[in-house]
């Protein structure tokens, strides 16, 4: 798919949009713009010293550690199916998800925007970065602060999220849990 | 300063005061007599398996950091530059033969040993005597199934005497079958606004929460429904303030993954054999090894450690571990459904962070805090079970293993040295 202005702008007004749905908690709407078979994954940051750090003198190369974000087969804050956000959102539905009861109040900042084509001609691959403003009860905040990577399938007159990638900048996460989506 | 355990902890009645998760001298004193004295969780021997590897994590609040040797052997030290105590190593995990400070320039071998200084001849005149400036180790540092434990008390007793009957309940987690547990590569480290007993208390005997508190995930099909359940089951205290929840001999808690409940089928009679008879009697899913290490092999298998930050403040870090003989489809069930139900967005724990906030919070009213907090339940109907290795409940829900628990902190609180602890 090749990238045009008019593409770029139609990719923005659709983060634009499903942000507004997050934002308004109407997660079932927000769930129609997921993909069969979206992974959606937030791994982890962790400190590391670079390969050219002067501070450490390695005594086996091999098992220097200098990547800063957790893997595929490693630990992530999220790592999710479609249908697993669903089960996310039905709990959110019964009434006992006291994380989120009463609700958050969520504003996304969807910014920088960049498309790139994929190999597969109905998709592109989107980089954005999010801030995710999030207040709860009488004075809670928090900040969650990252960078995205979407592939967004063209499907009829819309898109669908078939894969997202989120990776936060805060190693120690420094809110108490992550209820709300990115 | 020392403050007045007396009347902060009645277990004979049930009774906690709130002033001990508020209080900032209390809080100092936890630091100084449960943390510098007591065996504390330092990481997992998969985390560091190759010579030189290392990790950085706490001990209270004292940074330290777990190196294994250009030799193999692990070692622990105050994390800290013994020159102006810059912090050492700022990395999370790595390997090193030497660690420079980012100050000046001292440089540590990973035997903890200074090796080489700056200026050595022309500022210090050779004079410094560095042999007298290694990084601090810990007093006591040993391993249980390939958990690594250390202390900063000499007089501390041993660890396998310290764990007691705990051991066998953390056999019933770590060595299960051939190999024991590795951990799944990462660290869930995250910040909750709460004192650091609150979790610790929860993860040793709280069942009583489950199918409130996770009720929204358990109905969205989280977990298996183990509300509808009444199997037998108890609260088991092994002594020592350690304690866990334990389900029926046979009952499971695992997250509805057909290959999780087939692997737990299926493994069972080798498990059996290896743990023991007590095997066939209770099936731990949940546990405190005193003070701040707790474990949950349920809907999720995680240990994590509750890192205290002031009286009002934790970090949790988070692992999930699998058997390491497990097939690697039942590691990746262990891994995904492990990060959906506990860790910062697991559906399961989300709601706990909530609670043990307003807790805390809560605790800072000057009248809130005249109010004694209730652990009451199931008092008088615990005892002492020789075949269970501990104090029991006769119900599968009780607070007897929090009054164990707080009786334990307040010995610890107000006991001089280990000589003073009743057993
Ligand atoms: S503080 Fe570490 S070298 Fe000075
Ligand atoms: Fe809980």
């Amino acid at each position: 798919m090749q990238v045009t202005p008019d593409l770029l702008r139609e990719i923005e007004q659709f983060l634009y949009r499903e942000a507004r749905l997050l934002d308004n908690r109407q997660f079932h709407r927000w769930a129609e713009l997921l993909a069969e078979d979206l992974r959606y994954w937030m791994p982890m940051r962790s400190n590391r010293y670079p390969a050219n750090s002067k501070a450490i003198a390695s005594l086996d190369e091999a098992h220097q550690e200098t990547h800063d974000l957790t893997e595929a087969h490693e630990l992530a804050v999220m790592d999710e199916t479609r249908e697993s956000l669903i089960r996310r959102i039905e709990r959110l539905d019964s009434g006992f998800a006291w994380a989120e009861d009463p609700p958050s109040r969520t504003r996304h900042f969807i910014s920088n925007v960049e498309l790139e084509p994929t190999e597969n001609p109905a998709e592109i691959r989107a980089y954005s970065n999010f801030i995710l403003y999030r207040t709860r009860g009488e004075r809670e905040e928090d900040f969650y602060v990252g960078s995205r990577e979407d592939i967004l399938r063209r499907t009829g007159e819309t898109w669908q999220i078939t894969y997202r990638k989120i990776v936060l900048d805060q190693s120690v996460l420094s809110a108490k849990n992550v209820s709300n989506f990115f | 300063m020392v403050a007045e355990m007396q009347g902060l902890v009645n277990s004979e009645r049930g009774l906690v005061s709130r002033r001990i998760f508020i209080e900032p001298d209390i809080y100092q004193q936890e630091l100084e007599r449960i943390f510098a004295r007591c065996w504390l969780f330092l990481c997992h021997q998969s985390q560091i398996p190759n010579p030189g590897d290392y990790f950085t994590t706490y001990m209270g609040e004292d940074p330290v950091l777990v190196m294994r040797d250009s030799g193999g052997s692990v070692n622990a030290f105050l994390n800290v530059c013994r020159h102006r105590g810059n912090r050492l190593c700022r990395a999370e995990s790595g390997n090193a033969a030497t660690i420079t400070c980012a100050y000046h320039g001292w440089t540590f071998g990973n035997t903890g040993k200074l090796v080489a200084v700056p200026n050595l001849q022309d500022a210090y005149f050779g004079e410094l005597d560095l042999d007298q400036w290694n990084l601090i180790p810990v007093a006591q540092l040993d391993d249980y199934k390939g958990m690594i434990f250390a202390t900063f008390d000499p007089d501390a007793p041993p660890l396998r005497e310290y764990l007691g009957e705990m051991a066998w309940y953390l056999d019933s987690f770590f060595d299960r079958r051939e190999g024991g547990v590795e951990v799944v590569g990462g660290v869930h480290k995250w910040v909750v606004p709460c004192n650091w007993k609150l979790p610790a208390e929860n993860f040793g005997g709280d069942a009583y929460h489950v199918s409130w508190s996770h009720l929204s995930a358990i109905r969205a099909g989280f977990a298996g429904d183990f509300r509808l359940r009444n199997t037998g089951g108890s609260l088991v205290s092994p002594g020592q303030g350690h304690c866990v929840i334990t389900l029926g001999g046979g009952d499971i808690a695992e997250a509805p993954e057909p290959e999780l409940v087939a692997y737990e089928q299926d493994t069972r009679p080798e498990v059996v054999a290896r743990l023991g008879p007590r095997a066939e009697q209770v099936s731990p899913i949940v546990g405190t090894v005193f003070p701040n290490l707790s474990i949950i092999r349920s809907t999720s298998h995680s240990f994590r450690v509750w890192h205290p930050k002031g009286p009002g403040e934790i970090e949790i870090w988070a692992w999930i571990f699998v058997d390491k003989a497990a097939p690697p489809q039942v590691k990746e069930a262990l891994r995904v459904n492990g990060l959906r139900g506990f860790g910062p967005s697991g559906t399961f724990e989300q709601d706990d962070m909530d609670n043990w906030q307003e807790c805390t919070h809560t605790s800072r009213g000057v009248v809130s805090r005249r109010y004694d907090l209730n652990m009451q339940m199931g008092l008088g109907h615990e005892e002492y079970r020789p075949d269970l290795g501990g104090l029991a409940s006769d119900y599968r829900l009780s607070e007897s293993n929090h009054r164990q628990f707080y009786r334990r902190w307040a010995d610890l609180m107000a006991a001089e040295q280990w000589q003073d602890l009743p057993a």
